[in-house]
């Protein structure tokens, strides 16, 4: 494959995937599109009918034929005026005088009292004109149009008169032929203009209800993606992973509310689970740690008895005197047994502790005055650090078992002061609430735990320090699943280390 | 009507051809070829398509429409072999009393004017059409042929069709083009408006059997 081919294939793909529509999405936008377009289905039928009866209401026959036949009228108003400048024209023509000489004072006069007559001339039969008159005025009726009239006389001469027609009916005519003509058009189209508009019509719908589907599509893939996620994170939940989770957006819908609650029950199961797998694990642990203290325990009195017989023989012993170097060997190896052995019956008293941990009885307390019964009974922790309480919540109500609760806050406090030495320790004890937990924080300044430390060291037997058992943070962790709760290991904000004990809320009731 | 192309022509002599026949038989056709320079010309006698009766049409003052087409039509049938195609305007002028006629063919699509006196010289003017240019006589079908003519009277023309397309875009405007709202719907439906068959009022008048014989040389 080509070095370009790769890129382009995954855009390819990623565009196939965009593109690709789930089931779910298809039914959303199917239902949307049904719903957009159902109601226009129906109105298509009725547009088209509508459409037929303003075609008609428009386009009455009587309407259509007497708008065709205003030409025509313009026609007949046409040749009624001809037919009355003819006789005007015949009438002047009768009044023209014998003496040739008064024909312009004639003229003039016919012209004063015919109306719309602009010009009439007198010729001869010889052709030369005799007289002849004009209206000079701007005729009143505006612009206007010669209409000529000729009249024959008596003695082979003519007479021949200029009448005015108005402008208007000319641009009235070509108007209302525009119009008869676009209705004759129009009546002509009438089928196929119904036809038009029940398409334009539908094609109004398919474009309505192709946008009603890439909206639906659009509207639906924001649910439909989150709804997609969720199936898989079940499926990867289903498979065992307990780490999945979801993101729930910013909307605050069905849906988010379902990936939200689907995250939370993930957790839970995963503390569940993490709490059981632990305790399981301690419970091994305490078995060999109850066995390990059964046969060390055991042989540690007659290895303690056989030395002091040892021992004691020796003083009553004649040799002592002769072999004084011996007494000395003897005595140091003495005092190295008794270390060991009470090293060896400390061990072995905590892990008989460890194995032998009580089961956690709760009873209703407020944590907050749980610390301070804590710090006033407890005078050697008062004693080795200066100790802060924080109260955040005024009131914490949890169940907890007082004595094992001590004991992990008296291990942590004994952690924390170990942790500053040399120096004084300072710890912070601070009490606070969210909205279902309890969270009791045991801060220090010490040099803090090492991250990669932090995933072991609640382990049975891992420990950092060059006398402990690694078992105190064990009984502590185990204590705190006991009551439901969690312990978090983490930094102290400007250094040291701080423990993190989450427990339910106490619901009364 | 204009005639931008001869492939208009064209079309409309295949819709002759092809299109919806009138209900009655064809009346006869008289028709007299001739070629000259290669063209084969016919003079047709289309009376019979113009009856007296026709002066009431389209003396009313309003742009009347006569098309006429005539094609060579072979007599075993298929596509004309040859054709020609005119459109007359006759406008009724209601003031001078006359005709005013354009004539558009193919050769001249902007149109030749004339004014005829009354509606006889009208009717002369129609039903005379003479030499009237078919095409390269070579393209003569060798077997016999007839010569069809088609005449329809106020056809729906393509102004008529602009105009009505116009007037459903804008109707508050449309007639006095004085602008107007355009709808949607009414755009949408005027660009799908479309050119409606022919009406009835279609003649087609067909001549005899005739054969290359019968074309005179000049």
């Amino acid at each position: 494959m080509s070095g370009g081919a790769g890129p382009a294939a995954d855009r390819l793909r990623r565009a196939g995937a965009f593109l690709r529509l789930s089931r779910f999405e298809l039914k959303i936008a199917a239902a949307l599109v049904l719903a957009a377009t159902l109601p226009l289905a129906g109105a298509l039928v009725l547009a088209g009918r509508v459409a037929e009866e303003n075609l008609s209401l428009g386009l009455d026959p009587r309407v259509v034929d007497r708008l065709a036949a205003v030409p025509g009228l313009y026609g007949d108003l046409f040749q009624a005026r001809k037919q009355l400048y003819a006789e005007q024209a015949r009438a002047i023509a009768r009044a023209l005088p014998a003496d040739r000489t008064r024909g312009g004072r004639a003229l003039a006069a016919a012209i004063g009292r015919t109306p719309r007559l602009r010009r009439a001339t007198w010729i001869g039969a010889d052709g030369v004109t005799i007289a002849e008159g004009e209206n000079p005025a701007p005729s009143p009726e505006g612009e206007w149009r010669a209409a000529p009239a000729r009249v024959a006389l008596p003695d082979g001469g003519r007479l021949e008169c200029l009448f005015e027609i108005e402008a208007r009916f000319f641009a009235e005519l070509d108007e209302a032929r525009e119009l008869g003509e676009l209705v004759q058009g129009v009546d002509a189209l009438r089928a196929e203009i119904r036809r038009s508009y029940v398409r334009a019509f539908g094609a109004l719908l398919v474009a309505m209800a192709l946008a009603a589907a890439t909206i639906g599509i659009f509207l639906a893939r924001r649910t439909t993606r989150r709804v997609s996620d969720l199936v898989h994170a079940v499926k990867r939940l289903a498979g065992g992973d307990l780490a999945v989770q979801v993101d729930p957006g910013r909307a605050s819908d069905e849906v988010a509310g379902l990936a939200r609650a689907f995250n939370a029950m993930v957790r839970e199961v995963r503390e569940s689970r993490d709490r059981i797998v632990y305790l399981e694990k301690i419970s091994g642990w305490q078995e060999v740690a109850r066995r390990l203290a059964h046969e060390i325990k055991n042989p540690l009195t007659p290895m303690k008895l056989a030395f002091q017989q040892l021992d004691a023989r020796w003083r009553k012993s004649g040799a002592r005197d002769a072999d004084p170097a011996f007494g000395r060997i003897l005595a140091e190896a003495g005092e190295i047994v008794d270390d060991e052995i009470g090293t060896l019956q400390r061990l072995v008293d905590e892990f008989s502790s460890f194995a032998k941990l009580p089961e956690v009885r709760p009873e209703p307390a407020d944590l907050g005055e749980f610390v301070d019964d804590f710090l006033r009974t407890s005078p050697d922790v008062a004693a080795a650090a200066d100790v802060e309480v924080v109260k955040a919540s005024p009131d914490t109500p949890v169940a907890l078992d007082r004595a094992l609760m001590r004991r992990v806050l008296a291990n942590l406090c004994a952690n924390a002061v170990e942790a500053t030495r040399p120096g004084r320790a300072r710890i912070c004890l601070g009490v606070a609430r969210t909205r279902d937990r309890a969270v009791l924080t045991v801060a220090d300044e010490g040099p803090g735990i090492e991250r990669a430390a932090r995933e072991r060291i609640f382990d049975p037997y891992y420990t950092t320090k060059k006398t402990g058992t690694g078992l105190g943070l064990a009984i502590v962790k185990k204590i705190v699943l006991q009551h439901g709760g969690e312990i978090q290991v983490g930094d102290r904000p400007g250094g040291g280390a701080s423990f993190s004990l989450v427990l339910p809320l106490r619901v009364d009731g | 009507m204009t005639l931008r192309r001869t492939g208009r022509a064209a079309l409309a002599a295949l819709a002759l051809a092809a299109g919806p026949a009138p209900a009655a038989e064809p009346a006869p056709l008289a028709v007299q070829l001739s070629s000259r320079g290669g063209r084969l010309t016919a003079t047709v006698d289309l009376a019979t398509a113009f009856p007296p009766s026709l002066e009431h049409e389209v003396a009313n003052g309003l742009t009347n429409y006569v098309a006429v087409y005539v094609a060579v039509l072979p007599i075993r049938g298929g596509r004309p072999a040859l054709l020609y195609g005119r459109v007359v305007e006759i406008l009724y002028d209601v003031w001078e009393e006359n005709y005013a006629v354009t004539v558009k063919d193919p050769h001249v699509p902007q149109g030749v004017r004339l004014v005829l006196p009354d509606f006889a010289a009208l009717r002369r003017f129609l039903s005379e059409e003479r030499d009237l240019d078919l095409g390269p006589v070579a393209l003569l079908p060798a077997g016999g042929f007839v010569v069809e003519a088609r005449v329809e009277v106020n056809p729906l023309s393509s102004e008529q069709l602009q105009r009505t397309r116009e007037f459903i875009a804008n109707p508050s405007g449309g007639a006095r083009g004085t602008g107007g709202s355009r709808s949607v719907l009414g755009a949408m439906a005027s660009f799908l408006l479309r050119e409606p068959d022919p009406g009835s009022d279609v003649v087609l008048l067909r001549s005899r059997l005739l054969g290359p014989g019968e074309v005179a040389a000049r």
